[in-house]
């Protein structure tokens, strides 16, 4: 497997179980831990992508609540206490992108002489 | 209320004028941005490498020859009578509009002799024609069609990269390297010829029409080595004044 079959598939399974996880979280989890969004449906598609997208987060903030694990006001807080962190993850990890793409950039081989293995057979 | 603004520290409001204190703070800012972005697009201008010569000739305007088809596999006209610009002689292949090849309007005339008409692609040596749509662009001539020659000239270790022919020609810019990887692609699934820039020329050229073996389309394995530099072993045929190199695909390595 090469690294664009690698990148195709896991991108395949991060939507598939993302998928998976919007459609139990959807009709099940989120009555469960939302009395507010009970009877209401219209509104769930549109709630899809965005699940697909962040569903670790969906899970992990579905268990907290769930399991009382936090203070019944952390469910109406953002977690913003690792928006710093994932800035200068993300703006480190892009510039090491760049140079890791420089770094295996191919040189044009301006010096290979082209080789005759064998002449022609009208040669 | 902010700390700052209970301690009386100065506020930007965007309708009322920038608080003394934060003009030189505003400025900075607007002069590194401008300044930075300026930079930064110079830069990224200055790393690219040179796109090369290669461009669609509108300004020869539309060119029309008659010649002897020739499925290579992919369509090749051998000139028989040409005009200022194209030579009696001369080799060339053709393309449809768009990321598409001409095969299956060229296959029913091979071997025939055919009036092509359309616009050049040019890059230095290599041209290629871009055809007029249906029979407009191609279409069967009076007479009769010369036997072409094929000349072998055996088996040779080149170095280079393959790229789909019209793009290096001049379609796109840049028409050939990693960043046109996916273009170059979708254009040779679309049956637009493939072309070998070699590192250095080899009998005389630095554009060779790359196939598979015995006469067959370039291996689809190839496709993933498009846009790399590579080494690979193969054939040599010389069909007009167009070079052929018939590509093993299981000898292709890719250059450090």
């Amino acid at each position: 497997m090469d690294i664009a079959q690698a990148l195709v598939m896991g991108m395949q399974t991060w939507g598939i179980i993302g998928a998976i996880v919007a459609a139990v979280f959807l009709t099940i989890g989120m009555d469960r831990i939302d009395e507010d969004a009970r009877g209401a449906y219209v509104f769930r598609p549109l709630l899809i992508p965005g699940v697909m997208l962040i569903w670790p987060l969906v899970l992990w903030r579905w268990w907290q609540i769930e399991a009382e694990t936090a203070p019944w006001a952390a469910r109406y807080q953002a977690v913003r206490g690792w928006y710093g962190a994932a800035v200068i993850a993300m703006s480190v990890g892009i510039i090491v992108v760049v140079a890791m793409g420089l770094s295996v950039r191919q040189t044009w081989p301006a010096d290979a002489v082209p080789v005759q293995l064998s002449i022609g057979v009208d040669q | 209320m902010s700390d700052d603004s209970e301690k009386g520290g100065p506020f930007f409001v965007g309708y009322l004028p920038v608080p003394g204190p934060l003009r030189v703070f505003l400025l900075s800012v607007c002069l590194a941005v401008v300044g930075g972005l300026a930079a930064a697009g110079y830069f990224m201008g200055t790393a690219q490498d040179d796109p090369g010569p290669g461009a669609f000739r509108f300004d020869y305007g539309r060119q029309t020859v008659t010649g002897v088809v020739e499925m290579t596999p992919y369509p090749v006209i051998h000139v028989t009578e040409g005009n200022d610009r194209i030579k009696p002689g001369d080799s060339f292949l053709m393309t449809a509009a768009g990321k598409s090849g001409v095969d299956s309007r060229a296959m029913p005339l091979s071997g025939q002799l055919v009036e092509v008409s359309g616009i050049v692609l040019e890059r230095g040596d290599l041209y290629m024609l871009q055809l007029r749509g249906g029979r407009n662009g191609l279409k069967a001539a009076e007479g009769d069609a010369p036997q072409v020659t094929a000349e072998p000239h055996g088996r040779w270790q080149l170095t280079g990269e393959i790229c789909d022919g019209k793009c290096l020609a001049g379609a796109m810019r840049p028409g050939r390297g990693l960043a046109h990887k996916a273009c170059a692609n979708l254009c040779l699934l679309g049956d637009v010829p493939p072309i070998f820039v070699s590192s250095q020329p080899v009998l005389g050229e630095e554009f060779l029409l790359v196939t598979g073996p015995d006469g067959t389309r370039l291996p689809r394995a190839a496709y993933d080595h498009v846009a790399q530099f590579i080494t690979a072993e193969g054939e040599i045929t010389k069909r007009g004044d167009l070079l052929v190199w018939e590509i093993d695909v299981d000898t292709i390595e890719v250059t450090p």
